[in-house]
């Protein structure tokens, strides 16, 4: 069964394209699964806790006391500045600026892993904005109890409001996963690997344009999945 | 239980500094359901949560079970408030937890009991409440009433020995205030628990409360026993919030008082107990050769507690007999107040 649909796409492929190619592809599109999974762990892992900081020192969150308060203030916005800072610089340019730093971190700053870290870079600030965001919608009311109950402020973060705004964190990956796609491809303009690094190499530099429209066709079928998967893994989530 | 000296406390504001709360001397006893009532804005939100400290006092002394509270913080106050009770308004459950993971909550944060003794805590906590069926269930599943009790339960799973209730049935149907309240009513009486509501009804202040405070403009004007405040309140914010639910309303007597030509004597006449059942006023009116008219009144409970506020129209007889007809009214423990 299964090898008779291969057969069938086999065919379907040859006739689009020719074989030659195929190989490359599969090979760009495993690569942009890697550096958009990669890349999202590492978002996400850095994203979420920077989100959660920025929450609890933003003014919602400001203590009663002047001392504490400007200890808030002063982490905010440095913090909120460097988020800025990252999410406007546009992601191309980030991707110059980055390269010594790739350079020194993965040692490259070419192929699948030199994109991983301009990637996270870029990614993780955006995570973490939508992460605060998502805080501040959480009803004071819960803040209220927990704090009644004499919470410390780990147990409100990791009993009330983490598994509060799931669904929304969850959303808010879903979100994140498809800018990295977009953005994984975009690093293949400087030799970042994956279905990018293809579309630009044949599709631009040798006017390829079959080669380009698969792999823009892959991508597209790529974002769809992960927003269907996304969407039914929120609603598992959700009790609202 | 609490006790409350001189509290103060201020907000500052755009417009400057506003008084929340002036001068709050309050004292609540052990086992008591203590009712503070008052308009929105009248400070009762902020009295409540100076309780428990979610609100510091500018100045003044808070005590609970004779100890000063306004010097914790950090872990000590974390304990403080672990030991109190809170019910919300708005319920404030986690949405995204059951019922029973819900009610665990509170034993989670103060720690120190296994899964086991959790478990057995919740389980109770969700019979005192009667939602032992409901326990796998989420907040969005259950009607409002439903989810109050389980606020009350998850207010209750760390054994506390004083309760604060926040407006807690405001957002209920009128049906479902009555179960509310009986169940505060029971909880108290069963488990000896201390209980400080806030409400804005003073019918709620007469279905559970032993002793009320009223607020207003962040002063307690009136406090006391609930009979005593209900049957001859001192204060006008205290007559109009019993006006709201019928009790001393301007009604007919007025109209007769303002109709009549000639001059009109109205009496207000109070009694409360056992005599509120016997036929006291025909007897005495037979007595002494009057004439009756019940132009208004209220008969009733408060508590345990049956009394009947009536005014009257007498007529036919003079003013000795009248006299008398009153000082018989006396002995037998009705008040008489003249009112025109």
């Amino acid at each position: 069964m299964s090898g008779a649909i291969l057969q069938t796409a086999a065919s379907l492929g040859s006739a689009v394209l020719a074989n030659e190619y195929w190989p490359e592809i599969r090979e760009g599109t495993l690569d942009t699964l890697i550096m958009t999974g990669v890349s999202l762990l590492f978002t996400v892992l850095i994203g979420l806790p920077l989100g959660v900081v920025l929450f609890l020192t933003g003014w919602t969150q400001r203590s009663e006391r002047p001392g504490r308060a400007w200890v808030q203030w002063c982490v905010y916005s440095i913090l909120s500045a460097l988020v800025n800072l990252l999410r406007s610089v546009p992601f191309m340019i980030l991707l110059i600026l980055l390269i010594p730093a790739t350079r020194a971190i993965v040692g490259t700053s070419l192929g699948v892993q030199g994109s991983i870290p301009p990637l996270v870079i870029a990614a993780a600030p955006f995570f973490a904005r939508l992460t605060e965001n998502l805080l501040r919608e959480v009803d004071r009311g819960v803040f209220e109890a927990c704090r009644s109950m004499g919470a410390t402020t780990r147990q409100l973060v990791l009993w009330a409001l983490l598994p509060e705004t799931l669904p929304g964190i969850l959303a808010a990956i879903i979100v994140t996963a498809v800018a990295l796609v977009g953005y994984s491809a975009m690093s293949g303009v400087i030799g970042g690997g994956g279905l990018g690094d293809l579309a630009v190499r044949y599709g631009y530099q040798r006017f390829n344009t079959a080669v380009m429209l698969v792999t823009v066709a892959i991508l597209v079928v790529l974002v769809q999945l992960i927003q269907v998967l996304g969407d039914r893994l929120v609603a598992r989530f959700s009790h609202r | 239980m609490i006790e409350l000296r001189k509290v103060d406390k201020q907000f500052h504001t755009a417009e400057g500094c506003v008084f929340a709360l002036r001068e709050v001397d309050l004292s609540v006893a052990g086992g008591d359901i203590y009712g503070i009532i008052g308009r929105s804005g009248a400070g009762k939100s902020t009295l409540l949560r100076i309780l428990n400290l979610l609100e510091r006092p500018t100045a003044g002394e808070v005590l609970i079970e004779e100890r000063e509270i306004t010097g914790l913080s950090g872990a000590g106050l974390r304990r403080l408030r672990q030991g109190i009770g809170m019910v919300f308004q708005n319920f404030n459950l986690l949405s995204s937890r059951t019922v029973y993971e819900n009610v665990r909550l509170p034993l989670r944060i103060a720690g120190g009991l296994s899964s086991r003794e959790e478990s057995l805590r919740v389980a109770e906590a969700l019979d005192l409440v009667g939602l032992t069926q409901q326990a796998r269930r989420y907040p969005r599943q259950l009607s409002g009433g439903q989810r109050q009790r389980v606020g009350i339960a998850r207010a209750l799973a760390n054994r506390p020995r004083l309760l604060l209730c926040d407006e807690a049935t405001s957002a209920l149907d009128p049906e479902t205030t009555q179960s509310i309240l009986s169940l505060l009513h029971d909880i108290n009486r069963r488990l000896n628990l201390t209980i400080v509501l806030i409400t804005h009804g003073m019918d709620v202040i007469r279905a559970v409360a032993d002793r009320v405070a009223v607020l207003d403009h962040g002063r307690v004007v009136e406090s006391g026993d609930v009979i005593d405040v209900f049957l001859s309140p001192s204060h006008r914010t205290t007559r109009a919030l019993l006006a709201e639910i019928g009790m001393g309303a301007p009604g007919i007597a007025t109209e007769v008082a303002q109709d009549a030509n000639h001059h009109l004597q109205l009496w207000r006449l109070t009694c409360r107990g056992a005599i509120v059942a016997t036929p006291i006023l025909t007897a005495a009116a037979r007595e002494h050769g009057l004439d009756i008219a019940v132009l208004q009144g209220s008969i009733g409970r408060i508590g345990d507690t049956p009394y009947a506020q009536l005014t009257v129209h007498i007529t036919g007889a003079d003013e000795q007999r009248q006299c008398h007809f009153r000082e018989s009214l006396a002995r037998a423990d009705v008040h008489c107040e003249r009112v025109s």
